[in-house]
C-alpha cells in the first residue's frame, strides 16, 4: 500500500518566454514532513509555489496535492491546503477581523470562535479591529498565517514568511512556524535563508535558476557539507599563518578585502577552514604562542557554504 | 492529535477541510467590500442628492434649454424637467457612475495583491466572476433606481406635476406622465447593464481600476459622437449608447416600442461578449502578480 503524498509534483515546468521559471522540477511531500524549498531570489520557488496553488498553470508535469490534481478537481485541489505566496495580500479598507471573516466566507464560513482563535495564536487579538491599511509588513505577515490557519490546513505552505520582517518579527514567525510545524502539520515552506530551513526542515529542494540543485534530507546536506570557515585576526597574522603548517587538518588563506562577517567588515585577516576540534586547537597554538588575538568569529555555517556552491553564488569564505 | 493542538488557543484548531462556498456567500463577500469603501456611499450619496441643485438650477433658467429634448418645457414642467434630466444623464453620469463600481470590481484585487488571497481559498474563478459581476451590475442598477427615484421626485416637486407635452405634440395627463416618466427612466436599465459588462471587461482587461473607470465614459461619448454623425445610420443599432434614447418612443404619438426591443438585444449582444471575454482573459490568466 502506497502512502498518500501531501504534494506530489513531478517534472514540472514553466517559461515566461524565453525564460525557463521552473525546468522539470520534482517534489513529493509526505504527510507530516517539514520539507523547505530553498534558493536565491529568482530560482523559481515561488513560481512552483503558485502553481501548487493553482495561480499559474503549468506548461508541463502534473501536480497532485492530497492526491487531487487541478484538472480533475478544480478548486478541490486546495481543501485542506492553506498558505500563502510572498507577501499576504489584503484590503487596506477592512479591519484584520473583517479580512478573516470574509475569507471565511469563501471557505464556506468558519465554526463559531475560529477567527478569535487564530487571531490569537498570532498574537494580533489586540489589532484585529484596526484597518490592515494600517498593519505593519509583521503584522500583515501573521495575519497572512492566521488567514491560513482559518482553513484548518493539512497543509501549510509559506513563502518567504520571514521575508521583509526585522530580527525580532524573523524570531517570532520562524518560533511560529516550529510550533506550528511541531504539532503534526504538513509544512512547505519556501525560502532563501539557509539557517530558516536548517532550523526547521527534515528535507529540502535546493533550487537554482528554476532547476533542481540537491534534493533530499537535511541529515544528507550536513554529510556533504564543507568544513566551517572562520575569520581569524590578529597582531600578527604572518606569526599565525605560519603556525598552520603544524596542523593539517585545516587550510589558512589571508582573507580577501572586505570578506562579510556577521555585524562587521574586516579589511584584513585570515580564514581558517576546518573540522572544529582542528581550529580550536590551531586557535589555542596560536594563542599560546603569544600572538594576540583580535578577531575570531564564524563566516559561515557549513550548509550555508554548501547553499552557496550549489547555487552558484560567491562564496563569502 | 489534531493539527495545531499545541498552539496557545483556547480550543484546539482541527484539522479538516474547508467547506465550499455557495454563490450567496461569495456575493456577501463582495458586498462586504462594497459597503466598507467610500467610493461605493459616495456615489450613492451623489445619486441621490445630486439631480436636486441640477433641478433647481434648470428650473431657475429664465430661457429654457429649447433646442433640447422637453428642454422647452423645462423650466415649466417636472416631468420634462426630469426627462431633459435623463437625456444629459446618459451622456456621461450613467456611464460615469456605473464605471466607478464596475470598472474597479477585478482590478482593485490587482492593486491591493489580493487574487492570490482570494484564489487561495475554496471559491473558484468561476465563483468570483459571478459573484463580482452580479454586484456590479446590481449595483449598477441600484444606482440607476436611487438616481431615477431622486430624479423624479425633485423634478416634480421644483418644477410641478402638470400635464406633460409629448413628443408628438400630445397632451399626456398628469398621472399618465408619471408612469411614462418612470417607465423612461427604467429603459436606460439594459443599457446601463451594458455598461456596466464593458467596464468588467475593461477592468479585467486593463488591471487597472483608472482604465476601467475612465474608458467606459470615453468610450461612451465616442459611441454618441458616432451616433450623431450622417451616414452610419446602419451602426446605430449596435451602438450601446442607442438604447439610452429607446424611451423616446414612449413619449410618442402614437406610442412605439421597437427601440426597447432593439436596445434589448443590442445590449444582450454587449453583455454576453464582454462577460465571455472577460471570463475567459480571467480563467486563463496566470496570476504572477497580487
Amino acid at each position: 500500500m502506497t502512502t498518500q503524498l501531501a504534494v506530489d509534483a513531478v517534472g514540472v515546468t514553466k517559461a515566461f518566454g524565453q525564460v525557463r521559471a521552473v525546468d522539470d522540477v520534482t517534489i513529493q511531500v509526505a504527510p507530516g514532513e517539514v520539507y523547505g524549498v530553498l534558493g536565491p531570489n529568482g530560482a523559481g520557488k515561488t513560481t512552483f509555489l503558485r502553481m501548487l496553488f493553482g495561480l499559474i498553470r503549468p506548461d508541463a508535469g502534473t501536480i497532485r496535492v492530497f492526491d487531487k490534481s487541478w484538472d480533475s478537481d478544480g478548486v478541490g485541489v486546495l481543501d485542506g491546503v492553506a498558505g500563502f505566496i510572498e507577501s499576504p495580500g489584503f484590503y487596506p479598507y477592512l479591519t484584520g477581523r473583517q479580512n478573516l471573516e470574509g475569507l471565511a466566507l469563501l471557505d464556506g464560513g468558519a465554526r463559531p470562535g475560529l477567527v478569535e482563535e487564530v487571531l490569537e495564536v498570532v498574537d494580533l487579538t489586540d489589532r484585529a479591529d484596526r484597518k490592515v491599511g494600517g498593519y505593519s509588513y509583521g503584522m500583515r505577515q501573521r495575519l497572512g498565517v492566521a488567514a491560513s490557519l482559518l482553513r484548518e490546513p493539512r497543509l501549510l505552505v509559506l513563502d518567504e514568511p520571514a521575508n521583509g520582517l526585522d530580527p525580532a518579527g524573523i524570531r517570532d514567525m520562524r518560533a511560529l512556524v516550529k510550533r506550528l510545524a511541531a504539532s503534526g502539520l504538513t509544512v512547505l515552506l519556501s525560502s532563501h535563508n539557509m539557517d530558516e530551513v536548517e532550523e526547521i526542515c527534515d528535507n529540502v529542494t535546493i533550487m537554482n535558476r528554476g532547476g533542481v540543485a540537491y534534493h533530499g534530507s537535511i541529515t544528507d546536506l550536513r554529510a556533504m557539507a564543507p568544513d566551517p570557515g572562520h575569520l581569524l585576526d590578529t597582531n600578527d597574522n604572518a606569526g599565525a599563518r605560519a603556525l598552520a603548517a603544524d596542523h593539517p587538518g585545516i587550510e589558512v588563506e589571508r582573507a580577501e578585502d572586505g570578506l562579510t562577517v556577521v555585524g562587521q567588515e574586516a579589511a584584513d585577516g585570515l580564514t581558517v577552514v576546518g573540522q572544529e576540534a582542528a581550529v580550536a586547537a590551531y586557535v589555542a597554538d596560536v594563542v599560546r604562542s603569544g600572538i594576540v588575538l583580535r578577531v575570531f568569529t564564524p563566516t559561515r555555517t557549513p550548509l550555508e557554504a554548501l547553499f552557496f556552491m550549489l547555487t552558484d553564488q560567491e562564496v563569502a569564505a | 492529535m489534531t493539527a495545531t493542538s499545541t498552539l496557545p488557543t483556547t480550543a484546539p484548531v482541527k484539522a479538516g477541510t474547508p467547506g465550499r462556498p455557495g454563490l450567496g456567500a461569495t456575493i456577501r463577500w463582495e458586498l462586504r467590500k462594497l459597503r466598507a469603501q467610500h467610493r461605493t456611499k459616495a456615489v450613492l450619496l451623489g445619486a441621490l442628492l445630486g439631480p436636486v441643485p441640477i433641478a433647481l438650477v434648470i428650473h431657475a433658467q429664465g430661457r429654457p434649454p429649447k433646442d433640447t429634448l422637453f428642454g422647452r418645457y423645462a423650466t415649466t414642467n417636472g416631468f420634462a424637467l426630469s426627462l431633459l434630466i435623463l437625456g444629459f444623464a446618459a451622456q456621461w453620469v450613467l456611464p460615469l457612475l456605473i464605471a466607478v463600481v464596475a470598472g474597479d470590481i477585478f482590478s482593485s484585487e490587482d492593486t491591493h495583491g489580493t487574487w492570490k488571497t482570494v484564489l487561495t481559498r475554496s471559491a473558484s474563478r468561476a465563483q468570483l466572476f459571478t459573484a463580482k459581476t452580479v454586484t456590479a451590475v446590481g449595483f449598477a442598477v441600484l444606482t440607476l433606481l436611487v438616481l431615477s427615484a431622486s430624479t423624479i421626485a425633485s423634478s416634480v416637486l421644483v418644477g410641478g406635476h402638470q400635464a406633460l407635452t409629448g413628443l408628438g405634440g400630445q397632451l399626456i395627463a398628469p398621472s399618465t406622465a408619471l408612469k411614462l416618466v418612470g417607465a423612461s427612466w427604467l429603459t436606460t436599465i439594459p443599457p446601463t447593464i451594458g455598461f456596466a459588462c464593458l467596464a468588467i471587461l475593461l477592468s479585467v482587461w486593463s488591471r487597472s481600476s483608472a482604465v476601467g473607470i475612465a474608458a467606459p465614459v470615453v468610450i461612451g461619448m465616442v459611441m454618441q459622437l458616432v451616433g450623431a454623425m450622417g451616414g452610419v445610420e446602419a451602426l446605430r443599432p449596435f451602438l450601446l449608447t442607442t438604447p439610452y434614447e429607446a424611451w423616446h418612443g414612449l413619449l410618442s404619438a402614437p406610442r412605439f416600442t421597437g427601440p426597447l426591443v432593439e436596445g434589448l438585444l443590442t445590449t444582450g449582444a454587449w453583455a454576453a461578449v464582454t462577460l465571455a471575454v472577460s471570463f475567459a482573459l480571467l480563467r486563463r490568466r496566470d496570476i504572477t502578480g497580487g
